[in-house]
C-alpha cells in the first residue's frame, strides 16, 4: 500500500512537472546586471539607463520611488531586489544616510566642479539644482516678486504654494535657503513664513507648479529645472531667481554597501558624470551640469550671474529634525515625517 | 503505515467498497487531467513556436531589406556627394533612395542624416527633430559598429503617434570614411501590418529590444506594464508568468536584429477549466461514495441479518431458552442458511437431551421415594425387640432375651447417623454379634479380643469388624470343632492401625494371600468387598484389607489397615 502510494505520487509529480522551462536562456548572466533605486522621474532616468545598457551591454533593473521612501526601504534591509546604486535624491538626504553608502571616486573626478563634490566621496554629484520662485503672470506683476523677503509680505498671505519640507527634499532646501537669505533669528523667520502660508502646505513638490499654474496660488517655490521644463511646455508660469540669493544644491548618485554588482555600479556612476550625459542634462532636462568644460546652455542663465547664499550642507542635514519640528509647530500642524 | 482498525466487519466491508471504487476513479481523474493538460500545453507550445517563427521571419525580412538598402547606398557616389558635399541634385538622390527602399517603403520610413546628425532626405515626411545627436542614442550606437544595423526601442511604446522601432546604420564613402546615417522608423500601424496577423486572435505578440525594453505590442494598452513585469521576472530569475496567471509566454530571440519576441497565449488550462475538472471529479467521487455506501449497506444487510438472527438466538440459548429456532428464509440456500439449520438442529438435540436428563432424574427421585416408603421404621424394630426381650424374660427364655437385646443393640448401632465410631464401640457391637452367633452355633467357638487401651479411642468406620468376624465364622471356622476367633489391634509405625481378625481354621489357599482382591464373580457375600472398598475410598489406595495365614498355627487372618485417627474423647 505504501509503495503504491509513493508510486502514485511520483507519477503525478512527473506528469505535473513536465511543463515550465524556457525563459532563463534569454536573460543576462548574473554578473551582467545592475539594480538601481532611483527617485528620478522616468523621463530623466530612462534615456540614461537605456544608453548605458546599449553602450555596456549590462541589464539595468530600475526601481522607482521617493527619495526618503527608497532610503527607508534600503535601511530596513528588506529591499527586493537588492539595490546596487541609489540614483537621485538631494545630497542632503544622501549625506543623512551616509552609513548606507560605500565611498567611490569616479573616473574623471577632477573634471567635476569642486563645490558639488562630496567630502568623503560617499556620493557622486549628478546635477546642480538651483531654487527659484515662480508666479502666475496673470495674478501677479513681475515687480512684486523679487526675492525670498517677498514671501513674508502680507499681500501674499495664503497665496504661496510650498511643499511639505518633511516630504520634499527640495522644499526643505528651500526652507534652509530662505533662512540663510533672510538672516536674523531663525525662529522668527520660520514663524512669519509659516504664518504667511496660512497653515497651507502641499503634499509634494510636483503640486507646487500645478497649484500656481492653475491659479490656486499666486507664487511658489520650486527647482529651476522643474520650472524651466514646465515653462518650456507652455504653462502659464514665470520664473524669478531670488535677488537675495538662492542655493544650488546638487542631487547625486551613491553606491550602496552590500551591492551585489559593485563594478557595474561604478561603471554607471562614471557614466552619469560623463560628458555625454552631462551635456544631455543641460540640453534636454534644464539641469545644471556638475562638470566643467561643457558648451554653455542656450536656455539657462549663467550660474555665476545669479546671487547665491552660502548654503551649509552639513548644518542643513544635521539640523533637519529640529528644524522640521519647529516648522511643524509654527505651522500649527501636528504632522511630522 | 499504521494499519487501520475497524470496529466491525461491516465497517471493513464499507471501507473496502469505498477504496475499490474511489482509488481507481481518482487515479483516472488525475491521469486524465494531467494527460489532457500535457497534450493541450504541447499543442499550444507548437502553435506558439509556429507563430513565433513566422514573426521572426517577418522581422528578418525587414532586417535583410534594410541591410540591402544600406548595402545599396553605402559607398554610393551620388549619396556620398549629397551628404558630404551637398553638390548632388536632390531629385536624383531621392530617386536613388526610393529605388533602394522600394521593397520596404510600405512598412517603414527612411531618413538620411549627414555625418553631423543633420536630417537631409526622407522617404516620407521629415522627422520631428531635424538634428539627431551623434554622441547619444541610435546614431552613436550605429557609429560604433560601422556596417551593422542597430535597433532601438522608444521611450514610450504606448505613444502610437511616434515611431516605435528605430534602426540606424552608418554609411561610408567609397574610401571607407563615414559620411552619414541611414535610419528606418516603423510606426505602430506598420508593425501591426508586419506582425499583427501572425499571432492569432487570442494571442498577443510583444516586441522587445535586446534588453527587453518594450517596442510594440499587438495590444498596445498593456505594453508597458506587461513588458516591465516580464523583464523583472526575467532579471530576478523567475518564471515568466506576466501580470496574471491566465497566460503563458513563449520567447524567441531574433539573432540578426537582437530583438526579442514574446508570444502571450491564454493559459490552455485555466483555473476555471481545472476547477470544472475537479468539480466533475468530485461529483463522480461523491456518486461513488454514495453508491458504495448503498451497496455496502445492502450486502452487509444480506450477510448480517442472518448473522444477527443467529446472534440473538445464541443469546436466547444462553438464557436457557431452548425453544428458540432461527427462521430460515425460503429459496435462499447459502452457507449462512446451513449454519442456521445446524444451529437449529443443535438446539433441538440439546433440548431433547435436557428432557431425557430431567426424566431420568424424576424416575430416580420417584424410586428413592418408593424405597423410603418401603423401609420399616427401625425404631419400631428396636422397640419390638425390646418387647421380645421382656416377654422372653417373663417366660423364662433367657436366650431369646439375650438375642433380642443384642440384636436391638446391633440394630441401633446400624441406624445411628455417625459414620465413624470409636474402636471401643465397634468391639462392643462385635461382642453382641458374637453372642448371637454363639447361641446360633451352640458355642462351637471361642472369642477373644486383644486391643490395647490406647487404641480403643481410634475412630474407625462403623460396622468395620462385624463383616470380618462374620467372614471368619462362616468360612474360617466351618467344620472346626474348637474354633477360636481372635481380634487384635496394634499401631504400626505410629500412624498405621492394624486390626487383625484371626481364626484357627484351615487357612487360606496361597493364591488368595496378600492384599485383598475382589472376586471376579460377585457372589452373595459382599462383606470383605464392602469393608475393603470403604477403607480404600475413605483413606486412599494404600489402605484396605490384607489376607494372611497365621504364623503361630493353622488359621487365617484378615488384616484391616487404616490410619490412626483419635476421636474427641
Amino acid at each position: 500500500m505504501k509503495r503504491f502510494l509513493i508510486f502514485f505520487l511520483v507519477f503525478t509529480l512527473l506528469l505535473s512537472g513536465c511543463t515550465q522551462k524556457q525563459a532563463q536562456d534569454f536573460g543576462p548572466a548574473d554578473g551582467d546586471t545592475l539594480v538601481i533605486y532611483t527617485s528620478h522621474k522616468k523621463e530623466v532616468w530612462w534615456p540614461i539607463v537605456k544608453e548605458f545598457e546599449s553602450r555596456t551591454g549590462l541589464w539595468v533593473q530600475v526601481v522607482e520611488g521617493g527619495t526618503n521612501e527608497l532610503l527607508e526601504t534600503i535601511r530596513s534591509g528588506k529591499a527586493d531586489p537588492i539595490p546596487d546604486l541609489m540614483f537621485g535624491g538631494g545630497v542632503e538626504s544622501l549625506e543623512a544616510n551616509a552609513s548606507l553608502f560605500s565611498p567611490y571616486i569616479c573616473a574623471q573626478a577632477d573634471r567635476l566642479l569642486p563645490q558639488y563634490r562630496s567630502g568623503e566621496d560617499l556620493w557622486t554629484p549628478f546635477s546642480a539644482l538651483p531654487l527659484v520662485l515662480i508666479y502666475n503672470p496673470k495674478l501677479l506683476s513681475p515687480d512684486s516678486l523679487t526675492g525670498w523677503s517677498d514671501l513674508l509680505k502680507p499681500s501674499l498671505h495664503g497665496r504661496i504654494a510650498f511643499a511639505d519640507p518633511a516630504v520634499s527634499g527640495s522644499s526643505y532646501t528651500a526652507l534652509v535657503t530662505l533662512l540663510e537669505a533672510l538672516g536674523g533669528d531663525h525662529d522668527t523667520v520660520l514663524r512669519e513664513f509659516a504664518r504667511n502660508l496660512d497653515g497651507k502646505q502641499l503634499p509634494s513638490s510636483g503640486d507646487v507648479l500645478s497649484a500656481v499654474a492653475s491659479g490656486e496660488c499666486s507664487v511658489g517655490v520650486t527647482l529651476e529645472e522643474t520650472a524651466s521644463r514646465r515653462i518650456a511646455a507652455g504653462e502659464q508660469l514665470a520664473m524669478v531667481y531670488p535677488a537675495d540669493g538662492t542655493s544650488c544644491v546638487s542631487d547625486g548618485c551613491a553606491i550602496l554597501v552590500g551591492a551585489r554588482h559593485p563594478e557595474n555600479a561604478k561603471k554607471f556612476v562614471d557614466f552619469t558624470v560623463s560628458r555625454d550625459v552631462q551635456q544631455l542634462l543641460q540640453d534636454q532636462f534644464c539641469r545644471r551640469p556638475v562638470r566643467d568644460g561643457l558648451e554653455p546652455s542656450a536656455s539657462l542663465p549663467d550660474l555665476a550671474a545669479i546671487a547665491q547664499v552660502d548654503y551649509n550642507l552639513r548644518w542643513a542635514s544635521e539640523h533637519r529634525d529640529s528644524l522640521l519640528m519647529s516648522w511643524a509647530f509654527y505651522l500649527g500642524s501636528e504632522e511630522e515625517e | 503505515m499504521k494499519q487501520l482498525h475497524f470496529r466491525s466487519f461491516r465497517q471493513q466491508l464499507n471501507a473496502a467498497f469505498l477504496a475499490v471504487s474511489l482509488i481507481p476513479l481518482l487515479l483516472c481523474s488525475v491521469l486524465l487531467v494531467q494527460i489532457f493538460r500535457l497534450r493541450m500545453v504541447s499543442d499550444a507550445q507548437q502553435t506558439a513556436q509556429q507563430q513565433l517563427t513566422a514573426a521572426l521571419d517577418a522581422l528578418d525580412s525587414v532586417h535583410t531589406g534594410f541591410q540591402s538598402v544600406v548595402d545599396t547606398l553605402d559607398s554610393d557616389r551620388l549619396v556620398t556627394q549629397a551628404l558630404f558635399d551637398e553638390q548632388a541634385e536632390d531629385t536624383k538622390v531621392y530617386e536613388q533612395l526610393f529605388q533602394a527602399t522600394e521593397a520596404l517603403r510600405g512598412f517603414a520610413a527612411f531618413h538620411l542624416y549627414d555625418i553631423s546628425g543633420n536630417w537631409r532626405y526622407s522617404t516620407q515626411s521629415a522627422p520631428e527633430s531635424k538634428v539627431l545627436s551623434t554622441h547619444w542614442g541610435i546614431l552613436y550606437g550605429a557609429a560604433q559598429v560601422p556596417g551593422t544595423v542597430v535597433y532601438s526601442a522608444p521611450e514610450d511604446p504606448a505613444a502610437l503617434s511616434a515611431p516605435l522601432l528605430h534602426a540606424a546604420a552608418l554609411l561610408t564613402d567609397p574610401y571607407g570614411a563615414p559620411m552619414g546615417y541611414l535610419t528606418m522608423e516603423l510606426r505602430s500601424s506598420q508593425l501591426g501590418a508586419l506582425l499583427g496577423g501572425l499571432a492569432g486572435a487570442q494571442n498577443q505578440l510583444l516586441l522587445l529590444d535586446a534588453h527587453w525594453r518594450p517596442v510594440y505590442c499587438t495590444q498596445s494598452a498593456q505594453v508597458l506594464t506587461l513588458a516591465e513585469t516580464l523583464r523583472n521576472q526575467l532579471l530576478s530569475g523567475k518564471a515568466l508568468t506576466g501580470t496574471s496567471d491566465n497566460f503563458v509566454y513563449t520567447v524567441a530571440r531574433d539573432a540578426a536584429t537582437g530583438l526579442t519576441l514574446v508570444l502571450q497565449q491564454p493559459q490552455v488550462f485555466t483555473q476555471g477549466t481545472l476547477r470544472l475538472f475537479y468539480s466533475v471529479s468530485t461529483l463522480c467521487a461523491l456518486g461513488c461514495v454514495v453508491l458504495s455506501i448503498v451497496l455496502g449497506l445492502q450486502l452487509s444487510r444480506q450477510v448480517f441479518e442472518p448473522i444477527g438472527r443467529l446472534h440473538r438466538a445464541i443469546r436466547q440459548v444462553e438464557k436457557n431458552d431452548l425453544e428458540v429456532q432461527v427462521p430460515i428464509p425460503e429459496g435462499n440456500e447459502n452457507e449462512l442458511t446451513d449454519l442456521a439449520r445446524q444451529f437449529n438442529h443443535m438446539v433441538t438435540t440439546l433440548a431433547a437431551n435436557q428432557q431425557t436428563l430431567l426424566e431420568n432424574q424424576k424416575a430416580l427421585n420417584e424410586a428413592q421415594i418408593r424405597m423410603l416408603q418401603a423401609q420399616l421404621n427401625p425404631h419400631f424394630l428396636c422397640n419390638t425387640l425390646d418387647t421380645m426381650k421382656w416377654i422372653s424374660k417373663i417366660n423364662q427364655v433367657p436366650q431369646v432375651a439375650l438375642m433380642s437385646t443384642n440384636l436391638a443393640d446391633i440394630l441401633r448401632a446400624c441406624i445411628s447417623p455417625a459414620e465413624f465410631v470409636p474402636l471401643r464401640q465397634e468391639l462392643l457391637i462385635l461382642e453382641r454379634y458374637i453372642e448371637i452367633q454363639k447361641i446360633r452355633l451352640s458355642d462351637s467357638f471361642s472369642y477373644e479380643a486383644d486391643v490395647p487401651e490406647d487404641l480403643k479411642d481410634c475412630m474407625v468406620p462403623k460396622m468395620l469388624l462385624q463383616p470380618l468376624a462374620e467372614n471368619a465364622i462362616l468360612h474360617g471356622l466351618s467344620g472346626v470343632e474348637a474354633g477360636q476367633l481372635l481380634v487384635t489391634a496394634r499401631a504400626d509405625a505410629e500412624s498405621l492401625l492394624e486390626i487383625r481378625v484371626c481364626d484357627n481354621g484351615r487357612g487360606l489357599p496361597p493364591e488368595l494371600l496378600g492384599p485383598y482382591r475382589p472376586p471376579e464373580k460377585q457372589t452373595g457375600h459382599l462383606g470383605l468387598f464392602n469393608v475393603d472398598t470403604i477403607l480404600r475410598k475413605h483413606y486412599g489406595e494404600c489402605f484396605g484389607l490384607r489376607l494372611e495365614n497365621r504364623e503361630d498355627g493353622p488359621g487365617a487372618c484378615v488384616v484391616a489397615r487404616l490410619p490412626i485417627e483419635k476421636g474427641e474423647s
